[in-house]
C-alpha cells in the first residue's frame, strides 16, 4: 500500500522559488540534512497521484487525573477508484478504564454503594467526591463510506457504522447529496444520518428513581438480592438517533473560504445513563438515601456550526464557532481555533485553542432534597450541567518523503463544572461538588 | 474615424473574449507567442496548473495523443496558469511533456475562455474554430476525446 | 424550534444569494487545494476529539465534511 510511483512529494515554496540563491542553500541543507525529509517550501504544493489507497493510523491515550484512562487505536484507509468514486473505511478500538463521578455528593462520613451489577459494593472514603470505579470497557467500531461524483455538480455520499461495547452497540446509515454552483466556489451538502443503538446495561437498567439497595441494610442475601432486583427492569432497551444537516461551503477569495452548517438532531428511546445516581440529603445536607436518575426519553437538538479557514504562505489557520441548544434546555456555546506555521516545506508546528460553555438541562440537580417529592426527571450528572471547559494543545508534524506524515499531539482539558444556583444545605458547604477535571491526551499518529 | 476605432475595438474585444486561437501567451523562453501559429492544425488547447490532480491524469494521454497524431497535424497546446512559473518547471520535470506547453501566469487567456473548472480543454479545427470543450479529464471518457480528433484529423 | 429552523433556512438562503458575487476563477485555487486546506485535512484528530467531547459534554455534533478543496474534475 506503499505509493510507490508518487514521486510529486517535493512542495516547492513560492518564496524560496523566487529567490534563486536562497532555494540553492535550501536544497543544499535539505541534502545536509540526510534528504529523509521533503525538501524545501511550504505554500503551494504540487498535486499528488491519488489513486494508491492512502492510510491514516493514529495511537492515542487519554488519561484524567485519577480517573479515567483510555486508549484509542484508530485506522482509516481511502481509495479513489477512477475519476469520481472514494473509498473510506475506518476502524476504532479503545479500551476504558477507571473510574468516574456516580453523581452522589460528597459527606463527612464515608459512604458505600452497590456496584452496578449488584454483587458486591464499595466504600468512598469521608469527603471524598463518589467515583464508581468498576468503569472498564473494550469498544469496537466500524465504518464504511462511499462517495461518487455523478457529474461536475453533483455528488451522492452513503455509509454503514457500526460499534460494540460490552453493554452497547450501535448500528447506523448515513447518506448525503452535495451541489456545487457558481463554478464550484459555492457548495451546498445535505446530509441525513440514521442510528439505531441498544442499551445493555451491567445489572439490568435501573427503575426511574429507585433507592439504591445496599447489602449492609439487609440481614440476609436473599433480602438484599431480591430488594436489589426490585430496582431493575428487565432486558435491553433502545435508543434511535435521527440526524439531518443542511451545510453551505463558500470560497470567499484565493485564501479563505467559510462554512455554515445547521443540523438538527431527534433522539428516542433510553436516553438514561443506568450508572448515575442522585444523592438525597437533608437540610443538614446529610445523604439519606441514593436513587438512580431517569431523563426524558426524547431530545431534540439543534447545531449551528460557522467556520473559516485561511492559506497563509507559511501556514494554515481555522477559527470556527458553535452553538447548540436543545429541548432540555442546554445551551453551549464553543470557539476554536488551530493555527499551523510550517517552520520548514518538512516540519511544522500546529496551536489548538479551544473553549467551550454549557448550560445546565432542566433537570439537572446536584442532588435531590428528602422533604421534596421526588421529581419526574433528574440527573446529577456533571456532564449535562453548568460547566465550561478548554482545550490547549500543541502538535507537531514532519512531512516525509514518499508523501508520508508522521505526527505528535499533546493536549491538556480542563473542565470546571459550576453550581447552576442550588443553595447548599449543611455539611454539603464544606465540599467541593463542582470538582475541576483535568484530563491529558497524548497522540503518536502516522500516514502513508 | 473615432466611429471606425470604436467598430473596430469593439470588433477586437469580440474576438479576444471569446475562445479563439487569436490570443497571445509566453513560451518557455518567455517570449510573447501567438496561439495562431498552430493555425491550420487541429489544435486541442488544455489548460493546466501544477496544484490540480486531473490535469496530471491528462498528461500520459496528451503525451500519446500527440505522439500518435502528429504527423496526420494534431498541435497538442497546454496552457500552464500557474501563478509562479517554477511549480509549473517542478511539475514539468517530473511529467515531462512532449508537446506544446504556454504560460499565461496574468489568467488573462482562461478569462477570455471563460474556464469553468480545472483542467479545461478546447478543440479547434484546421479552419481554427472552436469545435468542442471538455471541462475537466476523465479517464473513462478518453476514448470519446480521442474519437473527437480523429474525426477532425480527417476533415 | 420552527422558528429557528426558519430562520436558519432562510439565512442560508440569503448567503446562497449573496455568495454569487464571491469566490475565485477555477484557475486561482492553487491555494485552496493545498492538502492542508481541505476541511477534512486532520480528520483523526477531529474523531478522537469528537469522541472526547461526545463523552465528556452535554452537546455535540455540528461539524460536517463537505465541500471545500481544489474543485477540479
Amino acid at each position: 500500500m506503499i505509493n510507490n510511483n508518487n514521486k510529486l512529494d517535493s512542495i516547492p515554496s513560492q518564496r524560496t522559488a523566487s529567490n534563486p540563491q536562497t532555494k540553492k542553500i535550501a536544497s543544499a541543507l535539505a541534502f545536509a540534512s540526510c534528504g529523509l525529509f521533503a525538501s524545501n517550501g511550504h505554500a503551494t504544493e504540487l498535486v499528488k497521484n491519488v489513486d494508491d489507497w492512502k492510510v491514516d493510523a493514529a495511537l492515542m491515550y487519554y488519561g484524567e487525573q485519577d480517573r479515567v484512562q483510555a486508549i484509542e487505536a484508530i485506522g482509516k484507509a481511502q481509495k479513489n477508484f477512477g475519476d469520481d468514486s472514494v473509498l473510506d473505511l475506518k476502524l476504532v478500538v479503545d479500551s476504558l478504564t477507571g473510574a468516574s463521578a456516580s453523581g452522589a455528593v460528597a459527606q463527612s462520613d464515608s459512604q458505600t454503594f452497590t456496584r452496578p451489577s449488584g454483587n458486591g459494593q464499595y466504600k468512598v472514603a469521608a469527603g471524598d467526591t463518589p467515583l464508581d470505579d468498576t468503569f472498564h470497557d473494550t469498544r469496537v467500531q466500524g465504518s464504511a463510506n462511499w462517495s461518487q461524483k455523478l457529474n461536475p455538480d453533483w455528488k451522492v455520499s452513503g455509509g454503514v457504522y457500526g460499534s460494540k461495547e460490552f453493554d452497547y452497540m450501535s448500528m447506523g446509515i448515513n447518506a448525503g447529496v452535495e451541489r456545487g454552483f457558481n463554478k464550484d466556489n459555492t457548495t451546498l451538502f445535505l446530509g441525513t444520518a440514521y442510528s439505531f443503538d441498544v442499551v445493555d446495561p451491567v445489572g439490568g437498567r435501573p427503575v426511574a428513581l429507585s433507592s439504591m439497595a445496599i447489602r449492609d441494610n439487609f440481614t440476609s442475601d436473599e433480602a438484599y438480592r431480591t430488594a436489589f432486583d426490585a430496582t431493575r427492569q428487565n432486558g435491553s432497551d433502545d435508543k434511535q438517533t435521527v440526524d439531518l444537516m443542511l451545510g453551505i461551503t463558500q470560497i470567499l477569495n484565493q485564501r479563505w473560504l467559510l462554512q455554515a452548517n445547521y443540523g438538527l438532531s431527534s433522539v428516542s428511546g433510553y436516553l438514561t445513563d443506568p450508572y448515575k445516581v442522585l444523592s438525597v440529603v437533608d437540610n443538614n445536607g446529610t445523604s439519606q438515601d441514593i436513587v438512580y436518575e431517569n431523563r426524558p426519553d426524547s431530545r431534540l437538538k439543534h447545531s449551528f456550526y460557522v467556520m473559516t479557514k485561511g492559506a497563509l504562505d507559511s501556514g494554515v489557520v481555522d477559527f470556527s464557532y458553535r452553538y447548540n441548544t436543545d429541548d432540555w434546555d442546554l445551551t453551549s456555546h464553543t470557539l476554536e481555533t488551530h493555527y499551523r506555521y510550517y517552520f520548514s516545506g518538512s516540519f511544522y508546528g500546529q496551536l489548538h485553542l479551544r473553549y467551550y460553555q454549557q448550560s445546565a438541562v432542566n433537570f439537572y440537580q446536584p442532588f435531590l432534597l428528602a422533604d421534596t417529592p421526588l421529581p419526574e426527571f433528574a440527573s446529577a450528572d456533571y456532564r449535562i450541567g453548568d460547566m465550561s471547559a478548554y482545550t490547549i494543545g500543541v502538535k507537531f508534524g514532519h512531512r516525509l518523503s514518499g508523501g508520508h506524515e508522521m505526527t505528535y499531539r499533546l493536549e491538556y482539558y480542563q473542565q470546571d463544572p459550576k453550581n447552576n444556583g442550588t443553595e447548599l444545605p449543611g455539611q454539603l458547604q464544606n465540599y467541593d461538588l463542582f470538582p475541576t477535571q483535568k484530563a491529558i491526551t497524548a497522540q503518536f499518529s502516522y500516514s502513508f | 474615424m473615432r466611429k471606425l476605432f470604436l467598430f473596430l475595438s469593439l470588433l477586437s474585444t469580440g474576438v479576444f473574449a471569446a475562445p479563439s486561437l487569436d490570443h497571445q501567451v509566453f513560451d518557455s523562453q518567455n517570449q510573447s507567442v501567438s496561439l495562431s501559429e498552430f493555425k491550420g492544425k487541429v489544435v486541442y488547447v488544455d489548460f493546466w496548473a501544477s496544484w490540480c490532480g486531473p490535469c496530471r491524469k491528462s498528461f500520459p494521454w496528451m503525451n500519446a495523443m500527440q505522439q500518435k497524431y502528429r504527423d496526420q497535424g494534431l498541435a497538442v497546446v497546454a496552457i500552464n496558469l500557474d501563478t509562479d512559473k517554477a511549480l509549473a518547471e517542478e511539475f514539468l520535470k517530473q511529467m515531462p511533456a512532449q508537446f506544446s506547453v504556454r504560460f499565461n501566469p496574468e489568467g488573462d487567456v482562461a478569462r477570455s475562455f471563460d474556464l469553468l473548472g480545472m483542467p479545461s480543454s478546447f478543440v479547434f479545427n484546421r479552419q481554427g474554430q472552436l469545435v468542442k470543450n471538455h471541462v475537466g479529464f476523465y479517464q473513462d471518457n478518453a476514448a470519446d476525446y480521442e474519437q473527437e480528433l480523429v474525426s477532425l484529423l480527417k476533415e | 424550534m420552527r422558528k429557528i429552523t426558519l430562520i436558519a433556512v432562510s439565512l442560508i438562503v440569503v448567503g446562497l444569494t449573496g455568495c454569487t458575487n464571491l469566490g475565485v476563477q477555477p484557475w486561482e485555487k492553487g491555494q485552496l487545494a493545498r492538502s492542508d486546506m481541505a476541511l477534512d485535512s486532520e480528520k483523526l484528530d477531529q474523531a478522537l476529539d469528537d469522541h472526547i467531547y461526545f463523552s465528556k459534554e452535554g452537546s455535540s455534533g455540528g461539524r460536517a465534511f463537505a465541500g471545500g478543496g481544489c474543485g477540479c474534475n
